[in-house]
């Protein structure tokens, strides 16, 4: 086996496609780290610019009154250090979070809530189109057009050439050449991969901008492997086509239409057609809700205001009632669209998983902390700190004797001033632990995927006629 | 002779297995995508009916002339199915105001749902063709010549008396009839996909652009057919010109266009973005300026800009705006009343007087910062976006998207005269408020039910430009293709005259 595995590499290392490949792997491996370190270190920069904003002006707030209205101002998705694996549709997701106060009557507002609002930068921009040049577009696309371009003639060009026969004529059993040649086109593959690889990690690791911590390198490690396994599932169909089919240029069409099918046609239009099977809140649907919840509330309080209109205490403790009611509602009504958008998308994404390049994309994503996962735990961490948030006034209120205890109103809440720095601040973190629990279901598929095509590959090799 | 040549060429292509994959992948790539491309458009229509019905209520039930908040809509363009340029990405709301020359960056998005949508990629028509049907044209090109020399039939061939322009000749017609084959097959499903559907109309105008779409879409699949006979021209062997093949559509189709765009750095212009900025700023504040010396010289006295007027449902406003980043700062007050007290009408003269002052002022104002503005928004984005637009040309790849979204009117030119529209439109309604005096009118702070006839304004209409001009902006690209198409051909015919068989 390792005999014809070495023919293989002999053979391949020699060919014109061993050169192409290499080159465009290097070429575009080394744009990817250029182009990491030139932007990398400005959007680190505009990150600690904004936190750095955001924490002035929580410092600036002594009044516990004021800090439970206005909020802990905006709150922002930390930069991914493995920003190069994959850019992870960031131009499109939200990098902050916002918060909003509603009105319940003329000079009545709710405390603050997460309204989830976004702003994407993406309707402004005019430039063209593309996809970035990072791990997840040299892995997905180039290098399993390379896989393809490595195995699409492996067994018919054999065949073609009559020299299969020859082999099979000695007595070496038919898994045997099936598993050199699997092992031969990997291995002359992953060679100038793990170097382009490691050529744009010793570019991005040694300057001085960009810090990789053991976490970070344990997570390539992680994108690695799943490269290459993913290379190894298109190398497995390449010899499944090849085996099955008589001509090298009816495998290579044929090969060549799967991945069209896989990279572009899979991923985009299954993704629009199973996105049109739910129906989320739209705006205009959200705003008419919003609207008539305060304007509901509004009416309750108003109507309850005129029977304490001789009773300060209970007018008070009723407007405290109506503040926070107002803005926990609000909250759960936004709260509400928000889950509504995200599942649309969770479908969308589960229904793209035939595709290999997609389970390819979620897995790079969620190795390199960035994309929709991730999103969604910034989302999930963002809740907990206005929990924590939340209850760090209530312990300060209560902590105060001289208080009246009714949170919502001026009057009713602890008049000692707040020591900035016990304010909770927001941190965003990422755990690779979580990132595993999600990326566990699409690596276990792409291993499915792989045995599949390796176990058809097998079939129909062993059952073809030389 | 060439008859024979282009008839067995084209038995030769029709008859394979490969040609009947492929047709069969493309028919229905292009079927599930116009289906879904046909039901966004038809959303976006609808959205786009339902903001413009209500925007058309809201005004008439607005009261005064401060408080009317006109908007221009863009409809969503029923091309945009073969090539969705930057239709679908761009805002389509323009707030049409006295205050500031509206752009397009000063738009946004009505009945944009769910934005996390966003990352998904979306294909048209034309990505199908760029992607698919050039790999087709090379799977077809690569073993035209080459395959012929390796099998001997060349030599065969060339033993009867027929000469090798010929033989050149006719390859490229039948294998390009070939390739027309599924190019039309997939544009006339597409037509009958849109004409069928109840939603989208297409003018005689409409047709005419699909036209050029196809025009183009052939002139590029010529061209990559060309760049696989090259190939096979100049190679020995099939196998070598395979991969040639291959390696040389990933770079054009896949690579090339994604690498540069990447890899060029766009100057983010922060010293003319802050500059400009100020300098708008700076007028502004000026005006202020001079709007707050003509309050001071007011001979009604110990009163700012309320005038001491009493009434019911009476509110003041202020609205503005402060984004360095789309260099837009305006800022504006007012106020409004349901109806006035009795006493204090010997004021209204002076807030008339006032707002006379305040609406020359502020509409010379808004043309003073766009003088400004303009030229550096061109500076800020446009130029940038156009040089990329530019660098993507270097691949055929670029050329054929650009061209075709000329034609369909979704590049930037085309939304641009919808945004030209919009500041035509201010500039119409800025005119009409003047010269009809409506600033200093009664009705500019006092509601006044019935009073105001909302249909006096000026209307705001929208079409898209005509043929000719989509025409003259997708020649220049549909030009280079040709020419690069001649280009190939004529250095092929030199190879394959010279070359040995």
């Amino acid at each position: 086996m390792w005999h014809i595995a070495k023919r293989e590499l002999y053979d391949n290392l020699n060919s014109l496609r061993f050169a192409l490949a290499t080159v465009l792997l290097f070429g575009l491996m080394l744009t990817n780290a250029v182009v990491h370190l030139r932007e990398h270190p400005v959007r680190v920069q505009k990150y600690h610019d904004a936190i750095t904003e955001s924490l002035n002006r929580l410092r600036a707030r002594t009044d516990l009154y004021e800090i439970a209205q206005w909020g802990p101002e905006l709150l922002h998705k930390k930069p991914s250090p493995l920003h190069f694996c994959t850019d992870g549709g960031d131009i499109v997701l939200p990098g902050t979070i916002y918060q909003s106060v509603s009105r319940i009557t003329n000079d009545l507002y709710t405390f603050w809530y997460l309204s989830y609002r976004y702003r994407t930068p993406n309707s402004k921009n005019i430039r063209p189109a593309t996809i970035k040049v990072d791990w997840e577009f040299v892995i997905g696309y180039v290098l399993s057009l390379i896989a393809i371009l490595f195995t699409f003639d492996s067994i018919s060009g054999e065949r073609e050439r009559g020299t299969l026969r020859l082999m099979l004529a000695n007595s070496i059993p038919r898994h045997t050449v099936l598993l050199g040649k699997f092992l031969g086109a990997l291995i002359s593959i992953s060679a100038p991969l793990t170097l382009a690889v490691l050529m744009n990690l010793l570019i991005i690791s040694v300057s001085n901008n960009v810090q990789l911590d053991a976490e970070a390198w344990r997570r390539l490690g992680i994108v690695f492997f799943v490269a290459v396994l993913y290379l190894c599932l298109f190398l497995a169909l390449g010899l499944l086509v090849s085996s099955r089919v008589q001509q090298n240029a009816t495998s290579l069409v044929i090969l060549l239409l799967i991945w069209v099918s896989f990279v572009v046609f899979i991923p985009s239009t299954l993704a629009s057609i199973a996105s049109g099977f739910s129906n989320p809140m739209t705006y205009d649907e959200y705003r008419e809700r919003h609207d008539r919840l305060y304007s509901e509330l509004g009416d309750e309080y108003n109507a309850r205001l005129q029977g304490t209109r001789e009773l300060p205490t209970e007018r008070m403790q009723l407007t405290g009632e109506y503040v926070t009611k107002g803005a926990a509602r609000g909250e759960r009504l936004s709260h509400e669209r928000l889950n509504q958008e995200h599942a649309q998308i969770q479908l969308a994404r589960s229904v793209t998983r035939i595709s290999p390049v997609a389970i390819v994309q979620h897995l790079i994503e969620a190795f390199a902390g960035t994309g929709f996962e991730r999103h969604r735990q910034f989302v999930e961490n963002v809740q907990d700190y206005a929990r924590e948030y939340r209850e760090f006034v209530g312990d300060m209120d209560r902590a105060d004797p001289d208080s009246p205890h009714t949170i919502g109103v001026r009057e009713g809440m602890s008049k000692k001033p707040v020591n900035p720095e016990a304010v909770p601040k927001f941190e965003d973190r990422l755990s690779l632990s979580r990132d595993f629990n999600t990326a566990a279901v699409d690596l276990l598929l792409l291993v499915l995927f792989f045995v599949v095509f390796f176990s058809g590959a097998y079939l129909a090799f062993v059952r073809v006629e030389v | 002779m060439l008859l024979t040549l282009i008839r067995r060429e084209l038995l030769d292509n029709l008859m394979t297995f490969r040609f009947a994959a492929a047709i069969l992948i493309m028919l229905l790539l292009v079927v599930a995508n116009t289906a879904v491309l046909i039901k966004d458009y038809e959303r976006r229509l609808e959205a786009y009916n339902t903001a413009v019905q209500k925007h058309r209520q809201d005004l008439l039930e607005t009261k005064t002339y401060s408080a009317v908040g006109l908007t221009a809509y863009r409809p969503p363009n029923p091309l945009s199915i073969f090539n969705v340029g930057l239709d679908k990405r761009l805002g389509n709301t323009l707030r049409v105001s006295y205050l500031y020359v509206p752009t397009l960056w000063d738009a946004w998005k009505h009945g944009a749902n769910n934005a996390y949508l966003n990352i998904f990629a979306s294909i048209d028509i034309v990505f199908i063709f760029q992607g698919i049907l050039s790999l087709l044209a090379l799977v077809f090109a690569y073993d035209a010549l080459a395959g012929e020399r390796e099998r001997g039939t060349l030599r065969l061939v060339l033993t009867h008396p027929v000469r090798r322009g010929h033989i050149l000749f006719a390859k490229y017609i039948s294998a390009m009839l070939c390739l027309l084959i599924p190019l039309l097959m997939c544009f006339l499903l597409v037509l009958i996909m849109l004409t069928t559907s109840a939603s989208v109309f297409l003018g005689t105008d409409d047709f005419f652009r699909i036209g050029g779409v196809i025009f183009t879409s052939f002139v590029y699949l010529s061209l990559f057919y060309l760049i696989g006979m090259l190939i096979s021209a100049a190679t020995r062997r099939t196998g070598t010109a395979l991969m040639l093949a291959m390696f040389a559509w990933g770079f054009l189709v896949l690579v090339y266009p994604n690498m540069i765009l990447t890899a060029i750095e766009t100057d983010p212009h922060t010293d003319t973005e802050t500059s400009v900025y100020n300098q708008i700023k700076q007028i502004w504040e000026e005006f202020d300026r001079e709007r707050k010396q003509f309050l001071a010289n007011d001979p009604v006295p110990g009163e700012d800009w309320d005038f001491g007027l009493w009434g019911d449902d009476g509110y003041t406003f202020w609205g503005g705006t402060d984004d360095s980043s789309k260099l837009l700062y305006y800022e504006s007050t007012g106020f409004h009343f349901e109806t006035l007290k009795e006493e204090s009408e010997p004021q209204v003269p002076h807030a008339q007087n006032y707002h006379r002052f305040f609406g020359l002022q502020v509409t010379n104002t808004a043309d003073r910062t766009w003088i400004v503005r303009k030229p550096a928004l061109e500076m800020i984005y446009v130029q940038p976006a156009k040089k990329e637009q530019m660098l993507l040309k270097f691949s055929p790849v670029g050329l054929y998207d650009s061209a075709t979204e000329a034609w369909t009117g979704t590049d930037l030119s085309g939304l641009q005269d919808f945004f030209m529209a919009g500041q035509r439109y201010q500039q119409a309604v800025v005119d009409y408020f003047l010269d009809n005096k409506i600033f200093e009118s009664r009705q500019w702070f006092v509601a006044a039910k019935g009073e105001i006839d909302w249909n006096m304004l000026p209307q705001f209409s929208f079409q898209r430009s005509d043929i000719g001009t989509n025409a003259k902006r997708a020649l220049p690209d549909l030009f280079l293709l040709l020419i690069l198409n001649l280009i190939l051909f004529a250095i092929i015919f030199l190879i394959f005259v010279k070359s040995e068989v």
